[in-house]
């Protein structure tokens, strides 16, 4: 019994390091800056305050329209599309590269337009349906509902 | 120019300030006894129906470390994960977990006389371990061996008169599969002299020093996708099987006054390995923790943009002028494709061909890894791609691996 209570305090201790979860809001507010710069910097202000719960609050369920990176390898099928984010920058400044989440015909779409390039631009527009970002964890985007809006190469 | 090339890397701590995975993040760097520090994985040269894998642990070890001498951590899990599918999640995980023993309480000796064999009376402090195996799709679990003895350490010439004699005894065999753990040899050669102000220049710094490792030898259609060893000459994602070790610890230890610690809840992974020197230098010192509690198959999510465009060429040219290529527009997807062979998910992961016909000959980095592969130079000079051979001036271990299993040298003695 004893030991249980300790590691009930311990855990509540824990979890007092998180900062309170906001109340949540019954629909996502539209971000004005809603860009993966804007993202970013609000993930590093998060390292530094703890605020990684307002992020996940204010970004999970956000339509976005990002143009982003295509490497053919490591977005090749529709539930394995993985881009990224950044320009070459020389070096990375962050490692999370998003997931898009795309239908057959939406695939097919990317493919059309890079054609055979091992790498292209790609517009398009979805839902950021999972935010992963804590002070333990990597960050992690999974992007639904993803339209795609343009894919050019050269 | 090689000399010049390693002038340079005197100033390029972060590249090779740490061993292959050797205290390579913060955290885990004040946890050193589930410190993963290298994978190997190699066809076994004894039998080339088996592979060999090697995990080591607890980096940089004095031999003369008494009188509690290093060990494994009895509340931790080390395990060796193996992918046979090639979506870079586990299929099968070998487990090993200790527990230490004492025969005498009233003494500060690890040993209390000379010691010639494992069950000698005089080893006062001992350790054993159980294996398992499992089944990551059913769950199931199966115990390979328990109450398996770890070697144990070194002490040194008045303890041992043949030591070797008494730590392969630790050498286990059960229906194939072979098991050692104990301590051994560190095998990883690299020069760490870039703490002394940056003074590297081929000096064997690893030399004398050991390490805590856990060698498996197992028939390879046990490990292979369907319990079946793929056709020579197959070349789809089942023709690799893709290694990383980690270590995980319960969640929760409360310390008393009145009696020794307890843990509780689940395990956590803290420190995980499957090629070297990723967690050194690709990945950066603010996700450096995280990467270690993370798992391969979210590699490419979390990471790969540091993959794709990583900081050692800059560094190598800022501080080295070492001319090495500017990493293309389009990303360093011949990175990538090392981590994918096959048509696998790129991931951090030891990947080794398994089909049939492959030989110990061939199980070279980074096609699995063998013990005498100079892994520094290879991802060096893969970093750079500028055609030149980039290195530390470090290209063997001092001590010649043996023959025979466990194929590690003898740990260096603390009293020779």
């Amino acid at each position: 019994m004893k030991a249980a209570l300790l590691m009930l305090a311990v855990v509540a201790a824990c979890h007092r390091h998180e900062e309170p979860r906001p109340t949540p809001k019954a629909a996502i507010a539209p971000l004005a800056h809603a860009t993966q710069a804007d993202l970013a910097r609000e993930l590093e202000a998060a390292d530094r305050r703890g605020t990684w719960a307002s992020v996940r609050q204010r970004w999970q369920g956000q339509a976005l329209h990002w143009t982003v990176t295509r490497y053919r390898s490591l977005c090749g099928a529709a539930d394995a599309c993985f881009v990224a984010p950044f320009p070459i920058s020389r070096p990375a400044k962050h490692g999370w590269m998003p997931q898009l989440e795309l239908s057959a015909g939406e695939l097919a779409r990317v493919e059309a337009g890079c054609g055979a390039a091992e790498q292209c631009q790609v517009t398009f527009e979805g839902t950021l349906r999972e935010l992963t970002a804590s002070a333990e964890q990597p960050t992690a985007l999974r992007i639904s509902d993803v339209h795609i809006v343009s894919a050019t190469h050269g | 120019m090689k000399k010049m090339i390693m002038a340079g890397l005197m100033m390029t701590g972060s590249l090779v300030a740490h061993a292959s995975s050797h205290r390579e993040a913060p955290m885990i760097a004040e946890d050193q006894y589930v410190d993963n520090t290298d994978v190997y994985a190699f066809i076994s040269p004894t039998d080339p129906n088996k592979l060999v894998i090697v995990a080591d642990y607890v980096p940089l070890l004095l031999p003369t470390s008494g009188p509690n001498y290093y060990k494994f951590s009895d509340d931790a899990r080390y395990e060796v994960h193996i992918d046979n599918n090639g979506d870079a999640k586990p299929d099968i995980t070998y487990r090993w977990t200790f527990a230490s023993q004492r025969k005498n309480g009233a003494t500060f000796l690890y040993n209390t006389g000379a010691v010639d064999s494992l069950t000698s009376p005089n080893l006062n402090v001992t350790q054993t371990y159980t294996l398992e195996k499992i089944d990551e799709h059913s769950g199931a679990r199966g115990v390979i061996m328990q109450d398996v003895p770890v070697a144990p350490w070194n002490v040194g010439k008045r303890s041992f008169a043949n030591y070797e004699q008494v730590a392969l005894q630790a050498v286990k065999q059960v229906n194939g599969t072979s098991a050692f753990a104990g301590p051994r040899d560190e095998p990883f050669f690299v020069d760490l002299h870039v703490f002394d102000l940056l003074g590297v220049g081929g000096s064997h710094t690893t030399d004398g020093l050991n390490v805590m490792s856990l060698v498996l030898e197992v028939p390879i259609n046990e490990i292979a996708q369907g319990g079946v060893r793929p056709a020579s000459g197959m070349t789809g994602k089942t023709s690799v099987v893709g290694i990383y070790a980690s270590a995980s610890r319960p969640q929760v230890r409360v310390l008393r006054t009145g009696r020794d610690r307890d843990d509780y809840g689940k395990y956590v992974q803290v420190s995980r390995l499957g090629w070297p020197l990723i967690n050194e230098v690709i990945i950066p010192l603010q996700d450096k923790d995280k990467y270690n509690r993370s798992s391969p198959k979210d590699d490419v999510a979390n990471f790969g943009a540091y993959i794709l465009d990583p900081e050692v060429p800059k560094l190598l040219n800022l501080v080295l002028n070492a001319n090495c290529a500017a990493t293309p527009a389009g990303g360093r997807t011949d990175i990538v494709g090392l981590l994918a062979p096959n048509g696998t998910a790129a991931a951090d992961l030891l990947r080794i061909n398994i089909t049939m016909g492959q030989t110990a000959d061939q199980s070279h980095f980074p096609n699995g890894r063998a013990l005498t592969d100079d892994v520094t130079d290879t991802l060096l000079t893969v970093a750079c791609n500028n055609g030149s051979h980039i290195g530390d001036g470090v290209d063997a271990n001092d001590k010649p691996f043996t023959a025979t299993f466990p194929y590690l040298a003898s740990p260096a003695s603390g009293n020779p």
